[in-house]
């Protein structure tokens, strides 16, 4: 774990007031703290600066546990500096407004400064006056909290919220997909596909990305929100950003978003896997799907399916699953009619006929797939998902001189 | 045993990942002197220790594979010798790998095979250390692949050095402990002379 930024940060504070602290000294407590007693980073961060303070006996400076309206809280912070766990003072525009999930929840939304944007809740017992879009506010003694991993402004009893004049303009500094975080991102991004709707609550879902990557994106239905072009690039400003499973996916309902000018190139989250194929799982070769209308599960050699039962009248298809291993990670990769094809030099008539004429029948078509392809060395592009793979496509890898001798050089050249 | 999947094994969460096939000349892998296992489970995945420093549950390698034989007699098990442009694999294939016995049973030697598998180090009564590899599945390849992966292979085994040079892989002190006298420059020379055998 690197501790630089807090250390520097620590450091800062009580340089402000003209001590100098080692920031390397700083960074010992707080690995002692994390590493060696399990304290949380924010928890560590408080303990150090108020072991600190009390040394240079500086009282405003530390976070105090909990008491409101110390000196040093009444310091403006930036958004993108606050960690959970501390008592703050910022000045920002609320850049968007939610409609409450919860009746202890007076007004949710996003406030941004010029550094970033961070989530706030208002809570209905806090008596606070109610924020207005694209106002600005100077809000005193809110606690900073962590939910579902992403930091929080929580406006309680004890918090000011005082409406202030500004006119600074503020500009969201526009992440590429690949970067974004749980919390608020802004991106400009291409509009790649979209689904169906799951729920009648929602407007559209689908995917968006840019050079770096791709993410899901949903938005609710709600009276203001339009819905995306499929195609079109659109920069999008305060979206909200959720993680589940490790996933990441945008929520549109913060954002505002305006179709642009140009095109992006998407980088369709594909990435080329190069290794060799080192198995090749039973359920591969000619398999016979389930004609039902939007069903197409693959049934059984008994020609049933796990949904639609018994169905004859089944329709032939090939696929290859297995694993492609480059030495340092095994994905599982799954292979469509088409790759299949063409990898193996087997298309699906070809395959029918083999199983007709053969006595191993299906079988047969599986072992001469499995013959031309496992153990060889193979590159596949695809959509990668944790470690699976769909192959989009897929070829034999060649033998590449210019590789052998960059190798040789590499084994000769040092002593 | 060893489905290639079955094992349950929960370090990343979310589930079971599999053990990544190692690329290892038949140099290096002999030279294995240390296995251990990773946790207390029965099914805990057993590695051995490569000198230039990696551990290894599963390996995957391309030879010529020179000699096969049937052993036993109730339980029958194949044997077999493929060799590799820095030395000899022993692979063997029992009842509990039927798939990969049946294929070893069927490929006429010399050929040209890959196989994937997982390296086990047994010592002999008189002390000596032999590293063999049961086989998950073989099959026939072309001269091709054999090239591909000695070039591969060459690639995996400078990272391996190279990475060890800078104190880079979680085993260091592994390989410090059981292969105090390794000098990595033998391995570096071992894959020089694995790529000059190439003929392109």
């Amino acid at each position: 774990m690197d501790f630089s930024q807090t250390a520097e940060r620590i450091s800062l504070k009580f340089s402000q007031k003209g001590q100098s602290v080692d920031t390397k000294k700083i960074e010992a407590k707080l690995r002692r703290l994390i590493e060696e007693f399990g304290v949380q980073p924010a928890e560590a961060e408080r303990s150090v600066t108020n072991e600190l303070a009390k040394e240079f006996n500086l009282p405003g400076i530390g976070t105090g546990g909990g008491g409101a309206g110390k000196p040093g809280e009444r310091e403006i912070r930036s958004i993108a500096d606050v960690t959970p766990g501390e008592w703050v003072t910022i000045e920002g525009k609320v850049v968007a407004i939610l409609s409450p999930v919860s009746p202890s929840i007076a007004q949710s939304g996003i406030i941004a400064d010029t550094t970033g944007a961070i989530r706030f809740v208002v809570w209905a017992k806090a008596n606070a006056p109610e924020m207005r879009q694209d106002a600005w506010y100077r809000i005193e003694s809110a606690v900073i909290d962590e939910f579902k991993g992403v930091a929080n402004l929580k406006i309680h009893s004890g918090t000011s919220v005082k409406p202030i004049v500004e006119d600074r303009a503020l500009i969201p500094s526009i992440l590429k997909v690949g970067e974004l975080k749980p919390g608020i991102g802004s991106v400009r991004v291409k509009v790649v596909q979209e689904w169906e709707t799951t729920h009648e609550r929602m407007l559209q879902s689908g995917i968006v990305g840019d050079e770096s990557g791709t993410v899901k994106f949903v938005i609710w239905k709600e009276p203001s929100k339009e819905r995306l072009k499929v195609g079109a690039v659109y920069t999008i400003f305060y979206a909200l950003v959720d993680e589940f499973n490790a996933r990441l996916s945008l929520n549109l309902s913060t954002a505002t978003y305006m179709q642009d000018e140009g095109d992006i190139t998407v980088s369709g989250g594909d990435s080329d896997v190069r290794g060799a194929v080192v198995h090749i799982a039973p359920g591969s070769g000619l398999i016979k799907r389930c004609p039902v209308e939007g069903c197409n599960r693959a049934l059984s050699r008994q020609n049933y399916c796990p949904v639609h039962e018994i169905q004859p009248g089944f329709v032939y298809d090939l696929r290859i699953k297995g694993w492609l291993d480059d030495g340092e990670k095994t994905y599982n990769i799954l292979l469509q009619r088409e790759v299949v094809e063409s990898l193996t030099g087997i298309n699906l008539n070809a395959a029918k006929e083999l199983a007709e004429n053969n006595p191993l029948g299906m079988d047969e078509v599986f072992l001469r797939m499995r013959d031309t392809i496992l153990g060889r060395y193979i590159i596949c592009r695809g959509r990668e998902i944790d470690n699976r793979l769909l192959v989009r496509t897929c070829e034999r890898v060649k033998m590449d001189t210019g590789e052998h001798t960059a190798l040789l050089n590499r084994a000769g050249g040092a002593p | 045993m060893s489905n290639g999947g079955t094992t349950a094994q929960g370090r990343k969460e979310g589930g079971f990942e599999r053990e990544p096939a190692r690329r290892v000349f038949a140099g290096e892998l002999r030279e294995c002197r240390h296995q251990f296992r990773e946790g207390d489970d029965e099914k805990s995945p057993t590695f051995v220790l490569l000198p230039t420093g990696e551990r290894s549950n599963r390996v995957f390698l391309v030879g010529t594979l020179t000699e096969k034989q049937r052993r036993g007699e109730q339980n029958i098990f194949y044997r077999g010798r493929v060799v590799d442009p820095t030395g000899t694999f022993f692979v063997m294939a029992g009842s509990y790998q039927p798939e990969a016995m049946q294929q070893l049973a069927k490929i006429e030697t010399p050929a040209f095979v890959g196989v994937v598998g997982k390296p086990n180090l047994y010592q002999t009564p008189d002390g000596a250390y032999l590293v063999s590899v049961r086989v998950e599945s073989v099959t026939i390849v072309d001269r091709e692949t054999r090239d591909l992966w000695v070039l591969d292979t060459a690639r995996a085994t400078l990272d391996r050095i190279d990475a060890m040079a800078q104190g880079l892989t979680p085993d260091a002190a592994r390989v410090k402990e059981h292969y105090p006298a390794l000098d990595p420059a033998m391995f570096r020379k071992m894959v020089y002379e694995a790529l000059a055998q190439i003929k392109i």
